[in-house]
């Protein structure tokens, strides 16, 4: 039997740079740009300086790195434990702002009039498919670890000092393992786990980051889950059948009767029938929560376990409609009306305090800026004295929040954390002794992150393919891999990985190898000639002449900056001139939004279906910054999205991975390794392209040995 | 002085609605809105549609140009009502509150350490100036004073946390143990004591360097005045002279120094609070700015910029008792 862990896609990273250090480590503090820099002179001028050492810190605040997307905001949330003489206070009573809003409120005022038909009038003529199921720890059973070589044992793992790929794999393959038997497990452990930044809310429809979404997934009642391909099923957690209608237009879903609320109440249908109707109401701030949900017609309870999802239309992507997170309608119906924002009356700050949840675990203690405990719930696996779901195997875990991931690693060194995500300059620098061995291990493997130089084809420079094809020929991959990339990283060949099946097999990325001769011929071919000897290639545009020289803009952040500076030398050989521009990231991504830039240094977390890039390459879409534009690309994605054959959708998106090669659309990187740092009691991480947690069973497979 | 302090407080109003248009109008010019950074961090699953944010931009205003979002930011300001953050989703004084405890524990007790400290030590300097063990302090000083708060913070960690684990000098980041909950008052009041010792020396041993060169500055110049060889010549005790009629010579400049460092008992340091995961106004504030989250901004902003006319009205007023000579009637 499966747990359930992220039944919510999780929030992942990024737009322009995913999977640095992690925003609030010590390189996500010292950025900043102009701006800020005005404002701490005009602070200064009032006297705002720090306190203790009015002019060291300021002067550093100057200096300017970028954040980027992990981590999301490192912004406080509110104390929920009174200290007394910590200093620390409870947070005074505000009086409850205002909705905006004029009338009383309406739940599900976002929702267009529906009438749901009686249950037996579209059985009547649905025409079920069933649609899976899935128990997500026997499924990574029986698939994942039955191809996998046989492990070696444990104590030669734990004693591996991971230097090779060899040796990575060999860690990975054995600590990975579930727990052979019952006794291998300590049931009593506790895992300390590292954020950067604190919960904002506890509430599941309000989570917008990475740390909501992660303590939302050991909370959060939800029904779907995708594995670690990304193969999207309902979880036998939860849920009975789950059937899909033969046209697509709807989705049935039988509940367990066996799911309670941490208060003891029943989950039923009616209460996901309501969360639909809470996250599509406009005064309530669940924004992310509503993506997705509102391509959706209507949700409908018929009992309190039969439920069914209207869709708009029929997609292959509305499988990812359907998920989004629940909060128990018995509390909430109760106080919506009075305070829409589910932040402000006393009764929403006491639930924030201590919320009802229907995950495997609910919270037991927070305070602000510290730590969150979350405590596993009995009667999430036992119902009326029988275990009935798998038993999580922590029985607490601890967020601590460390916003320095350099003081995270020295957490880590003393036991106090028992997982880090490592930044690739703590992976080669600060992980090698034995005072990092003694107690822990560490691994990597790929995750969907890729990064590009990404051209505004907007510009006159980067309209024409060839000259797109020439600069990806300048550039020199393998000197980016082997020097700016610890020589593990994977290079990036398109829009999809090479291991993902919507990458065409034995794909030729051609364009990788280095090839100056060739590149100059296309240069010259698009009519890039130095005309005037002065060393720089020009053209006539709109009848000037237009030196081949363009801005490059990339977060300030030194190993980006080092990799547009290899770009700038590289295109240099060939007669364009290249200027690095490293912003703040506040400023790259308005910049990126509004496209004006040239040409930029961006990434892109990977999405769960293929057709996310839709968002990102189809003509006029909301970030395809680059203004690339492609008709054939378009309706290809217009066919994919209406294709239910699997294979046909596969070729379908391969075809547009090779259109969107050949175009450079973007010139592909790089993808950066998920690097990790696991105390050695740890086992059970497998990663998936989104790292070892944010899948099925993902974190809930992961365990402590037990001290035999 | 009634009427000195009505003047002044007119005039500080005045200041306070400038500086709040001005950083009202810079932070609403600074490329990006909160919802850049939603948008950049929005899982490429669910991807914010442009009518959603079209309708969050309404919700918080931002559809308005930022000289009308500021006066009725002002308004709801005077009526007591100092918005919502936009990334925490809840009233801005519910996400400064809570900060307030943390900052002030490491300022108060770094200032007053810094004080205290300085003190003495500059009136030391000054009575010893020009010998070796003054030279030695002065150039240990100037030492502290260059080294850097992050960097001294770092190894300490190292030192205390990591070399020093298992021994009774261990110590961690954070503002309490795993265990606080459970422990008892006392405890509870060691377990913060401990926790602050390593920032508290961070963000002071800087300032104490400055101050305690400040004093002995002041004193320098007062000590070559005619009424301290008069002192000396009455046969005062050495240190009746340096205390009684030196010090308390040096109290203006030091006195307008005090004024100057009270908005920074609020404003935290950005670094610090980061290396020592302290939850302190300086990351709220940096984190603010960084996520255009401007009604934290501006609350923050309010709320030094009166804490920085305070300081100079309460100065302006110690003269007076410093100073005999000042009068404001």
């Amino acid at each position: 039997m499966a747990r359930r862990i992220s039944l919510v896609p999780p929030r992942k990273r990024p737009l322009v740079g995913p999977n640095g250090p992690r925003r609030g480590s010590l390189c996500g503090v010292l950025r900043g740009g102009v701006h800020f820099a005005v404002l701490l002179v005009l602070l200064g001028a009032v006297g705002c300086g720090s306190g203790g050492q009015p002019d060291k810190d300021g002067a550093e605040n100057n200096a300017t790195t970028p954040a980027d997307g992990d981590g999301a905001t490192d912004k406080p949330a509110e104390k929920l434990t009174v200290d007394g003489g910590t200093g620390a206070t409870s947070p005074a009573p505000e009086k409850p702002v205002e909705p905006k809003t004029s009338g009383p409120f309406k739940l599900g005022n976002l929702v267009p009039p529906f009438e749901a038909p009686p249950l037996a009038e579209i059985d009547a003529k649905a025409e079920w498919v069933d649609m899976p199921v899935v128990d997500a720890t026997v499924r990574l059973k029986e698939e994942y670890w039955k191809a996998r070589p046989e492990p070696k044992p444990v104590a030669e793992a734990l004693s591996a000092r991971n230097v090779s790929p060899e040796t990575n794999a060999m860690i990975l393959d054995t600590l990975g393992r579930l727990p052979a038997s019952e006794a291998a497990a300590n049931w009593n452990a506790s895992i300390n786990r590292h954020t950067a930044a604190d919960v904002k809310s506890t509430n599941p429809l309000l989570a917008s980051s990475t740390i909501e979404f992660d303590v939302g997934g050991l909370i959060g009642f939800g029904l779907f889950s995708f594995d670690w391909l990304m193969r999207p099923f309902a979880s036998s957690d939860a849920v009975v059948s789950w059937q899909t209608s033969k046209d697509r237009m709807y989705d049935k879903i039988v509940l367990r009767d066996d799911l309670t609320w941490s208060d003891g109440t029943p989950i039923t249908a009616h209460d996901i029938e309501f969360s639909f109707l809470t996250i599509m109401s406009k005064e309530v701030p669940a924004s992310a929560q509503r993506s997705g949900t509102d391509k959706l017609k209507y949700v409908k309870a018929y009992d309190d376990r039969t439920l069914v999802y209207f869709h708009q239309e029929a997609l292959a992507t509305n499988i990812w409609n359907v998920n989004f997170s629940v909060v128990p309608k018995h509390i909430y119906e109760k106080t919506i009306a009075a305070d829409p924002t589910l932040q402000d009356s006393d009764e929403h700050v006491a639930l924030e305090r201590n919320p009802v949840t229907g995950g495997a675990y609910t919270i037991t203690s927070r305070t602000r800026d510290q730590e969150i405990v979350l405590e596993r719930r009995e009667s999430y696996y036992m119902h009326n004295g029988k275990q009935v779901r798998d038993k999580p195997y922590f029985k607490q875990i601890r967020f601590k929040v460390m916003a320095d991931s350099s003081v995270a690693l020295l957490g880590v060194k003393t036991g106090d954390i028992d997982e880090l995500q490592l930044t690739p300059d703590l992976w080669k620098t600060q992980t090698n002794g034995d005072d990092f061995y003694e107690r822990n291990t560490k691994v990597y493997a790929v995750e969907w992150v890729e990064f590009h130089f990404l051209w505004n084809c907007s510009e006159p420079f980067f309209r024409d393919k060839r000259v797109r094809q020439a600069l990806a020929l300048a550039f020199d991959h393998e000197e980016l891999i082997q020097s700016l990339r610890l020589g593990i990283d994977q290079p990036s060949s398109g829009m999809f990985n090479a291991a993902s099946p919507w990458s065409p097999p034995n794909f030729n990325a051609r364009f990788q190898k280095r090839d100056l001769e060739k590149a100059e011929e296309l240069l010259e071919a698009a009519d890039w000639v130095d005309h005037d000897g002065d060393g720089i290639r020009d053209r006539m545009v709109d009848g000037k002449s237009v030196k081949f020289e363009f801005s490059l803009q990339t977060s300030n952040r030194p190993d980006r900056i080092a990799i547009c500076n290899l770009l700038k030398e590289n295109l240099g050989q060939i007669g364009i001139e290249v200027n690095v521009r490293p912003l703040e990231f506040t400023v790259l991504s308005e910049n990126m939004r509004t496209h004006a830039f040239q040409a930029a240094f961006g990434g892109w977390g990977t999405g769960t279906d293929p057709d996310t890039t839709e968002n990102i390459f189809g003509t006029g879409k909301d970030r395809n910054y680059g203004n690339y534009s492609s008709p054939e690309v378009d309706r290809l994605y217009g066919l994919g999205r209406r294709e239910f054959d699997f294979d046909k959708r596969l070729e379908i998106y391969r075809q547009i991975h090779r259109e969107l090669y050949e175009d450079q659309a973007y010139m592909w990187l790089y993808y950066q390794n998920a690097y990790y740092a696991f105390n050695k009691d740890l086992r059970g991480y497998v990663f998936s392209p989104r790292g070892p947690f944010n899948y099925s069973p993902g974190f809930s497979g992961i365990w402590k040995a037990s001290a035999q | 002085m009634l009427n000195y302090i009505i003047r002044r407080l007119a005039i500080g109003s005045v200041t306070l609605l400038m500086i709040t248009f001005v950083v009202y109008g810079l932070i609403r010019n600074m490329p990006g809105t909160p919802l850049t950074v939603d948008l950049a961090e929005s899982s490429p699953d669910k991807q914010i549609s442009a009518e959603e944010l079209k309708r969050r931009a309404e919700i918080y205003g931002l559809d308005k140009p930022w000289y009308v979002a500021y006066w009725k930011w002002a308004g709801n300001v005077l009526q007591g009502n100092l918005g919502r953050s936009i990334q925490e989703k809840q009233p801005v004084m519910r996400v400064i509150m809570p900060r307030i405890g943390p900052t002030l524990l490491l300022s108060v007790t770094s200032l007053a350490l810094s004080y205290l400290l300085a003190v003495p030590l500059g009136l030391y300097g000054s009575a010893r100036s020009g010998r070796l063990d003054e030279r030695t302090t002065s150039v240990f000083m100037f030492m502290l004073y260059s080294f850097p708060s992050f960097v001294a913070a770092l190894l300490l960690l190292n030192l205390f946390y990591v070399k020093l684990d298992g021994t009774l000098f261990h110590l961690k980041p954070g503002m309490v143990s795993d265990n606080y909950p459970q422990l008892t008052m006392g405890g509870k009041v060691l377990d913060v004591f401990k926790h602050s010792i390593l920032p508290v020396f961070c963000y002071t041993y800087g300032s104490l360097a400055y101050y305690s060169r400040f004093v002995k500055a002041n004193m320098e110049e007062v000590i070559r005045q005619d009424y301290m060889r008069t002192a000396r010549a009455k046969g005062l005790s050495p240190l009746t002279v340096l205390v009684k009629h030196g010090f308390r010579n040096t109290m203006i400049p030091f006195v307008t120094m005090l004024g100057l460092t009270l908005p920074g008992l609020l404003s935290g340091s950005v670094i610090l609070e980061e290396i020592f995961s302290w939850p302190g106004m300086g990351r709220l504030f940096f984190s603010a700015i960084t996520t255009r989250d401007y009604e934290v901004i501006m609350t923050e902003i309010l709320i030094y910029t009166l804490m920085t006319l305070a300081g100079q009205l309460v100065a302006d007023i110690l003269y007076a008792f410093v100073d005999p000579r000042v009068t404001y009637s």
